[in-house]
């Protein structure tokens, strides 16, 4: 299973997009704060100039020269502009030289464009009476001024918050992560099949404990239905054994009495039969609880594996020759494997009959066993006809049959017994294609070791 | 006359296993207290016993190490419902000699306390079976029938062995995989009846009397009555 990446976690994306909020509120806010100053400031430069210019109205033509200087030298900021022109435009006074040409003469201020004036500076110009133009401006440093704060600020307040937004994601998600991390592992046993397994959860009842709240529950209720589905399965089983064992220690009385002829006989043999094969369907559903409930390695020890394949083809050699099949036994060095030796005698037991089973007379069945690196590997393959990959998963079902199965005798049960001691075993039970056939493999060795 | 001692504290099954005994021609004495049970066990009485291994008071397993300890050692048949291998393997560990699932047929039963019994009368040391003109030598692992040797893969001298020693009783096929496989699983009928069959092919020969008989619904017995 992936582990989520730390970007991709709600929380992070969560402060992210606060982050950006925030940013941009910050933007606007400051924007708005610019653009009022900024009007305000206009409005105080155009008053600026028009008092300026009113306050030389007074001033005769012939003085009005010397009262430019004199008010340029009191400008210490030196942020007022002063040009005195001659109808024609040559300059008479003040520390404009040349009349700037956008400005027209109505006394109204407005922006200057000009070079060496800061931008936002605001001038207006004046025909006088004498017919000289006087022209007055005020240039924009404080608006600038504010300007460059403003910028400064946007920019430090980014730098800042763009790093603490992500370090604050970051930080905020591990803690989430950690849970969810938890969660995982903890739910690695139950895609195991350990359905007693839960998931943690916190006395904080936030989402992550909701969730895992409400997971928990569905395992409750899956452990409980499956442990109902088993157990009735067990309970009848276990029920109707004893009645089933009286009944057939009845049939089996009266068949022994004398007086019985041969017809009644013969029926009584077939209900004999028919008893014996549900006693053993019984048997064969109680024996997979009893392996499903054993303790995991309780009686375990190092078996070899080689004996118990050789053992296996001294018991199934004569009944593979009576059917006319050949009963192929490969045994190769193989090391020893820690398993229940007679739970895995009693798996390749069912293996091997059922694949003598299924095989048409002159068929092969063989049993493998080779070294893999990992441990000792068992293989029975025969041509019968095989299981069909969609079956596969289904055959190791109780009581599955497949489809070329149902005339032929047997509790239907063998292959869901070798799958319950592989699980017992950790072992990997695999069908596969022999071409044409089937093919089982079992890996005696925990498969929880190779993963 | 043989002596058994059922101590089993479920009625019904009491009275099929005392049914079955008295049928055989045993007399039975029948007991459901296990500490009534320990107190006729030790009594000294008995041939055999047939032992519940869960019982009121003193349980099965109490019952025959008590027995094994005080030097007791008559065949002890354990029966149980509890069908774990944990619990056979106890069951025969404490003293038991042979332990039997609930539920079970009544032959079955009896016959495995017959094998017991049987077991327990003979010479273990024998070297040399035999049964009518069929012989089986332990030593040289030799068979002759009617003097003519007979040659036998390992396994079919082990299941000879076996019917030999138990001639005259009914085996049952879970009694035949125990005692030569040593394994206590069901097996299915067929496998059993194929070695069987291969076995008798090479005893019963053409021409000569048939020694071992199909016994219908319950096994094999050598040279027994029908």
């Amino acid at each position: 299973m992936r582990r989520p990446e730390l970007w991709r976690t709600t929380t992070f994306r969560l402060t992210l997009v606060y982050g950006a909020i925030y940013s941009a509120g910050v933007m606007a806010l400051l924007g708005l704060i610019y653009a009022s100053a900024a009007v305000f400031l206009t409005q105080q430069m155009d008053q600026i100039v028009i008092g300026q210019t009113r306050a030389l109205h007074g001033v005769s033509t012939a003085d009005l020269p010397e009262k430019v200087r004199e008010v340029q030298t009191q400008d210490v900021r030196n942020v007022n502009f002063y040009g005195l022109f001659k109808p024609g435009g040559a300059w008479i006074a003040g520390n404009v030289h040349v009349l700037p040409s956008d400005v027209p003469p109505d006394g109204v201020p407005r922006e200057l464009r000009e070079k060496g004036f800061q931008p936002g500076a605001r001038a207006l110009e004046e025909r006088l009476a004498s017919g000289e133009i006087l022209f007055v401006g005020f240039d924009a440093k404080v608006l600038s001024g504010l300007r460059a704060i403003i910028l400064s600020s946007l920019i430090w307040s980014g730098a800042l918050i763009i790093p603490l937004g992500l370090g604050l994601g970051a930080a905020l998600s591990l803690g989430p992560l950690k849970r969810i991390g938890a969660v995982q592992q903890a739910s690695l046993p139950i895609l195991d099949g350990d359905l007693s397994a839960r998931l943690p959860t916190s006395n904080r009842r936030d989402e992550i404990d909701m969730l895992a709240g409400i997971a928990n529950g569905m395992m409750d209720e899956v452990e409980r239905l499956l442990w109902a589905v088993k157990s009735v399965g067990d309970n009848v089983a276990h029920d109707l054994r004893t009645p089933l064992t009286r009944l057939r220690a009845l049939l089996y009385r009266v068949r022994q009495e004398a007086g019985v002829d041969d017809a009644h006989r013969a029926m009584l043999e077939q209900a004999l039969s028919e008893t014996d094969a549900l006693l053993s369907r019984f048997k064969a559903i109680q024996r997979i609880s009893e392996i499903d409930r054993r303790e995991r390695r309780a009686g375990f020890a190092p078996v070899r594996l080689q004996a118990l394949v050789e053992e296996i083809g001294d018991l199934y050699g004569p009944v593979a020759e009576e059917q006319g099949l050949n009963l192929v036994i490969d045994a190769g060095r193989a090391g020893e494997s820690l398993a229940d030796r007679e739970l895995l005698f009693e798996a390749l037991s069912n293996l091997v009959g059922n694949a003598l089973k299924f095989t048409p007379p002159g068929g092969d069945v063989r049993l493998t066993l080779t070294a893999r690196p990992e441990g000792p590997r068992l293989e029975i393959s025969d041509n019968g006809p095989g299981v069909p990959e969609n079956e596969r998963d289904a055959v190791l079902q109780r009581f599955y049959r497949g489809h070329v199965e149902r005339d032929i005798p047997g509790s239907g049960l063998g292959l869901s017994i070798v799958a319950a001691v592989a699980r017992l075993h950790d072992f990997r039970l695999v069908l596969g294609d022999a071409e044409p056939g089937l093919k089982v493999t079992l890996d005696c060795w925990p498969a929880a070791m190779t993963h | 006359m043989t002596r058994i001692l059922v101590i089993e504290d479920d009625e019904t099954t009491a009275r099929e296993i005392v049914a079955e005994l008295s049928k055989r021609g045993f007399d039975v004495e029948s007991v459901s207290d296990g500490r009534d049970g320990l107190v006729r066990a030790v009594s000294g009485e008995f041939d055999a016993i047939t032992l519940d291994r869960m019982l009121p008071h003193v349980d099965g397993l109490t019952i025959v190490s008590v027995m094994r300890k005080s030097g007791i050692d008559i065949p002890v048949l354990m029966i149980s419902a509890l069908t774990e291998v944990d619990e056979r393997v106890r069951g025969l560990r404490a003293g038991g000699d042979d332990y039997l699932t609930k539920p079970f047929a009544s032959e079955e039963m009896a016959a495995r306390l017959e094998v017991l019994l049987r077991r327990a009368r003979t010479q273990p040391r024998e070297t040399m079976l035999r049964v009518q003109d069929l012989e089986l030598d332990l030593v040289k692992r030799e068979v002759r029938r009617g003097g003519r040797e007979i040659a036998l893969m390992p396994t079919e001298f082990k299941l000879l062995e076996f019917l030999m020693r138990n001639s005259g009783e009914v085996l049952t096929r879970t009694m035949i995989f125990e005692a030569i496989w040593g394994y206590h699983f069901d097996p299915g009928t067929n496998l059993i009846d194929v070695h069987l069959s291969r076995l008798r092919r090479k005893v019963d020969a053409a021409g000569l009397e048939p020694l071992i008989r199909t016994i219908r619904g319950s096994g094999y017995a050598l040279n027994a009555a029908s």
